[in-house]
């Protein structure tokens, strides 16, 4: 994708100010709730009216200076409100090919046939759209826009109505669809582990501006807190699934046991692990109940008011935020450089991407 | 055979006025909701002039406007015909069943409008496949305002149409007859007759209105 925007347009309390270029498979634009995140989309996808230009691959869809803004129906970008927004009059076939009416023909069809395969609606389609749950209905709103045949799609925190559970199988179907369907994203979510799991790149808005940019470790080093439930966000290739528990290789060499649930020996695997989760051992414990013992060593330490936050390498590009208390890591005399054992169980990791 | 006569006409001229008035009303509904022009508050108000000036006061601009002296360069030909009782009806009933299309149409989500463009629809197919139907219901409530409006007008009717048995006496003008001349029991009757086709019509119009909420 090449996206590059400059957009400003007033809000109820601050202006939105975003001056943004990408080529990023799927951007994550990760801000507090209010922070402008729903107006940029709209305004993306035209629903609003905004200053500025934007340009979508070669395509300039606004360009205010010249007078010119694309009617919404000729943007080509699909939209995944937080609601889901789907027709309430029409089946959930009806909703899922309302966007064929752009016109690609047949292979627009074969298309709706796999992204109901990939999403998993085929008991669904008959249905009024009115009476399908709250998961079920954003992946049809998903499924909605990705039939449309979109240049762009825009997921307004998809997941947010959801409660945690439905929230967590949802988004292993968000994952699965990044996957198997080429459309550039960008992703707005205020929920940290979403926004690892699914992008690339992450901005982070505050207030209507864009206040870090980069890689997901990057950009949201500055939300990071021990103690408040941050996930780490591990991407690895599944080498063996035996009696219920999996490895996964998320380094080169570095094989965690996860939980086997929905893995297939050969795919590629999103995990999670909270920061709360790992022990740090200076000596590789021994005879000990947890399968996970890794060893790593310390990047980066980060104190904060609460305790710690240490960033441990496993190897290559591979990272792990670890949260403990400043008195831990004072009698452990962890530093910068030194050697470490992570310690954690096989129920502490979680799968993000598998089959449900 | 006097009441069928009576009746004839009193749906004959409720229907057409509905008719005529159903375009106008959805159009100004629709556009009071989801457009915003210069002056709009200014059209909103005359929009809902009919609602407070007295019948009689309409029935005499439209008699000013109809004569064949009147400022129309044509002679429309229609005052003290039963046309003349449908034009008079209808722009009674336009206020009311224009504020029912309006609230039909502020209901529908515009954000599912957006939706549909999104998707790649135009906005005449947007409007024809998403907002009328979900509108649907309120709108059909409006118009059986207008009808249920046009069966009980009398001040507009009697100046720009008269009152002739047969040709323009409708229900509510055979009613104000039979007072004026003491045929108390055939008014009873009548009163009995408007009041029946009254309760059905804002029965239909209670039951779409529950359905829309629904």
């Amino acid at each position: 994708m090449s996206l590059a925007l400059r957009l400003s347009l007033p809000l109820a309390r601050f202006g939105l100010d975003v001056e943004l270029e990408t080529r990023s498979r799927a951007l994550g634009v990760f801000g507090p709730s209010g922070s402008g995140k729903t107006s940029l989309l709209e305004a993306v996808a035209g629903w609003r009216g905004a200053r500025g230009r934007i340009a979508l691959g070669g395509r300039v869809l606004l360009d205010s200076s010249r007078g010119l803004s694309l009617p919404i129906e000729a943007r080509g970008i699909g939209y995944v409100p937080q609601e889901g927004l789907l027709f309430p009059h029409w089946s959930v076939r009806r909703n899922v090919e309302a966007g064929l009416a752009r016109g690609r023909g047949t292979a627009a069809r074969a298309e709706v046939g796999r992204v109901v395969e990939v999403l998993e609606l085929g008991g669904l389609l008959e249905r009024p759209a009115n009476a399908i749950s709250g998961g079920e209905r954003q992946r049809v709103a998903l499924a909605r826009a990705l039939c449309s045949g979109p240049e762009l799609l825009l997921l307004d925190e998809p997941l947010a109505s959801l409660d945690l559970p439905l929230r967590r199988r949802v988004l292993s179907f968000l994952i699965r669809a990044r996957e198997a369907f080429d459309v550039p994203l960008v992703f707005v979510s205020h929920d940290p582990t979403e926004v690892q799991a699914l992008c690339d790149e992450v901005a982070v808005l505050d207030a209507g501006r864009i206040v870090a940019r980069g890689s997901p470790r990057e950009a949201l080093r500055g939300i990071l807190r021990p103690h408040a439930g941050f996930e780490n966000v591990l991407r690895g290739r599944v080498a063996a699934v035996e009696a219920g528990t999996a490895h996964v290789e998320v380094a080169p060499g570095v094989a965690l046991v996860v939980p086997g649930t929905g893995l297939v020996a050969g795919e590629d695997a999103v995990l999670a692990l909270g920061a709360d989760e790992v022990l740090l051992a200076m000596e590789a414990p021994r005879r000990i109940s947890a399968r996970n013992v890794i060893a790593a060593r310390v990047e980066t330490v980060v104190e904060g008011g609460e305790g710690v936050m240490l960033e441990a390498a496993l190897g290559g590009e591979t990272r792990l935020w670890v949260a403990l208390t400043g008195a831990s890591m004072r009698e452990l005399g962890l530093a910068r450089g030194g050697s470490v054992h992570l310690v954690f169980k096989t129920q502490s990791v979680r799968i993000l991407s598998g089959k449900t | 055979m006097e009441t069928l006569a009576i009746l004839r006409v009193t749906l004959q001229v409720a229907l057409c006025a509905t008719l005529l008035v159903a375009p106008f009303a959805l159009a100004t509904g629709w556009l009071l909701a989801r457009r915003e022009f210069p002056l709009k508050a200014a059209f909103e108000t005359l929009v809902a002039l009919p609602l407070i000036l007295p019948p009689t006061a309409i029935g005499y601009l439209l008699l000013a406007l109809l004569a064949r002296t009147g400022p129309l360069p044509f002679d429309p030909g229609i005052l003290f015909t039963w046309k003349a009782a449908v034009l008079a009806s209808a722009v009674v009933a336009f206020p009311l069943s224009a504020r029912t299309a309006r609230a039909a149409f502020e209901a529908v989500d515009p954000r599912l409008e957006s939706m549909g463009r999104s998707l790649g629809l135009s906005r005449a197919r947007v409007l024809a496949s998403v907002t009328l139907p979900l509108a649907r219901p309120g709108l059909f409530a409006a118009l059986a305002l207008a009808f249920g409006r046009a069966l009980g007008e009398f001040g507009a009717t009697v100046i720009v149409a008269g009152n002739m048995p047969g040709r323009t006496q409708t229900l509510a003008l055979a009613i104000f007859e039979d007072i004026q001349l003491g045929r108390e029991d055939r008014a009873l009757f009548l009163v009995g007759l408007t009041t029946a086709i009254a309760f059905g019509v804002l029965l239909l119009v209670e039951r779409l209105q529950r359905r829309r909420a629904a």
